[in-house]
């Protein structure tokens, strides 16, 4: 019981911390990181699909009201959270039956920093994308996504890190 | 069997991703007609509200760039005064005896002050909440400026809040010419930088300037001519091209935005049906 409390105080602290703060940072007109995706990265790892998919979209779609970008955030979030089980298959191996919610220690450094990394790229990816809705400005949305998916994932892992102490 | 129930279970995973992904694009899609059903934009009142906390927040420490203004602004509007008092106590004699009391109808304009509450500069589309709204006035498609020019155009409107296109938002075109010789053409947004802007539409046998002053032509109704937009930074013709690429300085500074306000054209209607009426007997 005590972490589906954890999580709903982390879906409402990411999503504050998301729109009041990172959403106003406009460093050089490129970065925008998006961190409110460290809720899908942190839930259990053997939590029901269907149910990761449909917290996916009402986190998407709360990040989507208010940045008045109804519907991006959901698609991409929902995207990502769908390859996750995927991923995490990829890069580590968990035994049947354990639950583990992902971390430096249960995937080991190497395997949490690259599932990390493609995660957040995979969301990048898409929200951009979708954001741009064409290739007109390749060049500055290829450095769009490549700056701010290198600062959410160095929040991501400084944040999980500070905590695994 | 059971192994059939088994595959439409395993897949059934694969029908939410897919519904769920079919509902987000369309609301992608149907974006403009869903932002006027103003419940899932920013100028819902519960959002809104949010803003305008964090806003009065952030405001303050804003606060001495807004008194500058504010009195930079007082000044030249004292200055406007003394100069309207020389000019009419020079008048007076002649209009004593005629009743012409009809104002020109590019004077009919009111302006309505509000806060922005909320805005953003670096998405490719950009939009900024205001915290007045239809009980204030507001309505769809009007004008906005601040102290320092043109800022957008109302797009949504609630009863307390209402969402504004700003010029950093490819959605919108607005109609400007040249101070010193009156070529106008429209002001885009090239996505880039919030600082800048494209002018189109600028055939190649205009005379240009760096620094040339840009101001709104008054050829739609938001916008009474003569409201600066910016100046002309940078402008490039290729041989083969009949039209200047030209990057216009934009005069509004969107990052530091705090205080607007909105233009009421109170001869819309009128203006509206005339033309409209015009058309309908052609």
């Amino acid at each position: 019981m005590p972490t589906v409390l954890q999580n709903i105080f982390r879906f409402i602290l990411l999503v504050l911390v998301q729109v009041l703060v990172l959403n106003n940072i406009q460093f050089l007109g490129y970065i925008n990181p998006y961190l409110y995706i460290l809720f899908i990265l942190t839930l259990p790892v053997q939590m029901p699909r269907w149910f990761l998919l449909v917290l996916a979209f009402i986190l998407g779609l709360s990040i989507d009201i208010f940045s008045n970008t109804l519907g991006m955030h959901a698609f991409a979030t929902v995207f990502v959270a769908f390859f996750r089980e995927g991923i995490i298959k990829l890069f580590t191996n968990i035994e049947e039956g354990n639950n583990p919610t992902p971390t430096f220690y249960t995937f080991g450094v190497s395997g949490y920093v690259k599932y990390i990394v493609v995660m957040v790229l995979i969301h990048h990816v898409t929200l951009f994308t979708l954001e741009a809705f064409s290739f007109v400005h390749f060049w500055m949305l290829i450095a769009k996504i490549l700056l701010s998916s290198l600062v959410t994932i160095l929040l991501i892992l400084g944040i999980q890190s500070i905590k695994s102490k | 069997m059971k192994n059939l129930i088994n595959f439409l279970i395993q897949y059934s995973v694969v029908f939410l991703f897919l519904l769920l992904e079919i509902i987000s694009f369309t609301l992608i899609v149907k974006n403009q007609e869903y932002q006027k059903s103003v419940f899932l934009s920013s100028s819902n009142s519960m959002v809104s509200g949010m803003y305008e906390w964090s806003n009065s927040v952030v405001e303050f420490f804003k606060l001495r760039a807004a008194n500058d203004n504010l009195s930079e602004e007082n000044t030249a509007l004292k200055n406007q005064i003394i100069n309207l008092q020389n000019k009419l106590s020079t008048l007076k004699p002649e209009t004593s005896d005629s009743i012409h009391f009809r104002i020109p109808p590019e004077m009919e304009y009111q302006f309505i002050s509000a806060k922005v509450i909320n805005s953003s500069t670096n998405k490719l589309q950009n939009y900024i909440t205001l915290n007045k709204g239809a009980i204030d006035g507001i309505k769809i498609d009007m004008g906005v400026i601040s102290d320092e020019g043109v800022v957008g155009i109302v797009k949504t409107v609630s009863t307390r809040f209402s969402v504004v296109i700003p010029i950093l938002n490819p959605k919108i075109e607005i109609s400007c010419k040249f101070k010193r010789n009156n070529y106008s053409g429209g002001l885009l947004w090239s996505g880039e930088d919030y600082r800048y802007a494209n002018l189109t539409d600028i055939a190649r046998h205009v005379e240009l300037a760096l620094g040339d002053t840009i101001i709104t032509s008054g050829l739609t109704s938001a916008f009474p001519e003569g409201i600066p937009v910016g100046n002309i930074e940078d402008f490039k013709i290729k041989e083969s091209d009949a039209y200047y690429k030209i990057k216009v300085k934009l005069a509004v500074n969107f990052h530091t935005l705090s205080h607007v306000k909105v233009i009421n054209y109170l001869n819309f209607q009128e203006q509206k049906e005339l033309e409209k009426k015009s058309e309908d007997q052609l």
